[in-house]
């Protein structure tokens, strides 16, 4: 039993799933689902397809140099049938697979910090600069309960104090 | 909407419609609308008679027609055997044109079921010419072939092929 992937999406493909598509220079497609294999009819590059894996590691979305990948390498030698070795192997995925996995998820965890801090600058930065198209700056000056609080607080303050100083 | 139903109905059927499918889409190739999506809903069907096929050995000919497929009403499949008329051949060859040979299926175009559950298809319909006995002509196999050739005891042509798909 061997695990391929799928030429378009790179997901695994289990016995019994997907369909193979023989080239004539004997090139092997094998593909999960209908929805790769349109795609691939269709001429579609799957490292410009958002979904792929392709794109994803191309693009720097997902981990692409791990020490945990070279477990996952095919080789093509036969290996002799031991008792022993293919219980250790089965032992060894398991644990292999925990650790791919949760440093998948700590490099996502790493692209993704710092977003919430810079969206929340980026929406104060949007409120004080264009509170105009919401409401008139006039009506913001004579009626204080309508302005925002925190920093427009404080500028406002300190236009009055300018408006007192003129 | 009449490709959907074409297809929809050589999936359900596969019966009477195979040859009349291939005809409807034939007909709604030559239409303007489906002309984009022509090749994403092509419903491939089996080797029956009037299918031209490509030969892949040395043998001589080139084109062949399927006249008859021996085993199954619908038609043949990949790895079956079929008799067929030679259509286009080699000034210079074992056989020439017009001659009526045998030959078994080693690329289709339409998917055949692996015994894991995955399937297998192939870019073109293609055969090698063998006699009565199954012993190819030729010499030579060219592109890919099937490990199906296999379980249907076509052994000669699996050693003389370049690749096993």
């Amino acid at each position: 039993m061997r695990l391929d992937k799928c030429w378009f999406c790179s997901s695994t493909l289990y016995p019994g799933h997907g369909t193979q598509f023989v080239r004539n220079d004997a090139k092997i497609f094998r593909f999960c689902r209908s929805k790769c294999h349109k795609n691939f009819k269709m001429k579609r590059n799957p490292r410009k397809v958002k979904w792929t894996k392709a794109y994803r590691r191309l693009h720097g979305k997902d981990m692409t140099q791990d020490f945990a990948f070279e477990f996952e390498r095919k080789h093509n030698r036969p290996e002799r049938y031991d008792r022993n070795v293919t219980e250790n192997t089965l032992k060894a995925i398991r644990t292999i697979d925990k650790v791919r996995v949760t440093r998948e998820i700590k490099h996502i965890e790493r692209r993704m910090t710092g977003k919430k801090a810079k969206e929340l600058r980026e929406a104060q930065k949007e409120l004080e600069q264009n509170i105009s198209l919401v409401k008139a700056p006039a009506v913001l000056r004579e009626d204080p309960s309508l302005t925002l609080p925190i920093k427009l607080k404080v500028s406002q303050k300190q236009a009055e104090a300018h408006l007192m100083e003129e | 909407m009449a490709a959907t139903f074409a297809s929809k109905c050589s999936r359900v059927g596969r019966s009477l419609w195979g040859g009349l499918g291939n005809n409807l889409s034939g007909l709604l190739s030559a239409s303007h609308e489906t002309a984009c999506n022509h090749f994403l809903s092509q419903q491939r069907t089996f080797i029956q008679m009037r299918t031209v096929l490509k030969v892949v050995d040395n043998s001589g000919a080139k084109k062949v027609m399927c006249i008859q497929a021996l085993k199954g009403k619908k038609g043949a499949r990949l790895g079956d055997t079929i008799i067929a008329s030679v259509k286009e051949a080699y000034p210079n060859g074992k056989v020439k044109k017009g001659k009526v040979v045998y030959g078994v299926v080693v690329r289709a175009a339409m998917q055949r079921g692996r015994c894991d559950g995955s399937e297998v298809k192939f870019d073109d319909n293609a055969v090698v010419l063998v006699d009565k006995q199954g012993q190819p002509i030729g010499t030579r196999v060219f592109g890919p072939v099937p490990h199906e050739l296999r379980q249907k005891k076509h052994v000669k042509i699996l050693s003389l092929a370049g690749h096993i798909a």
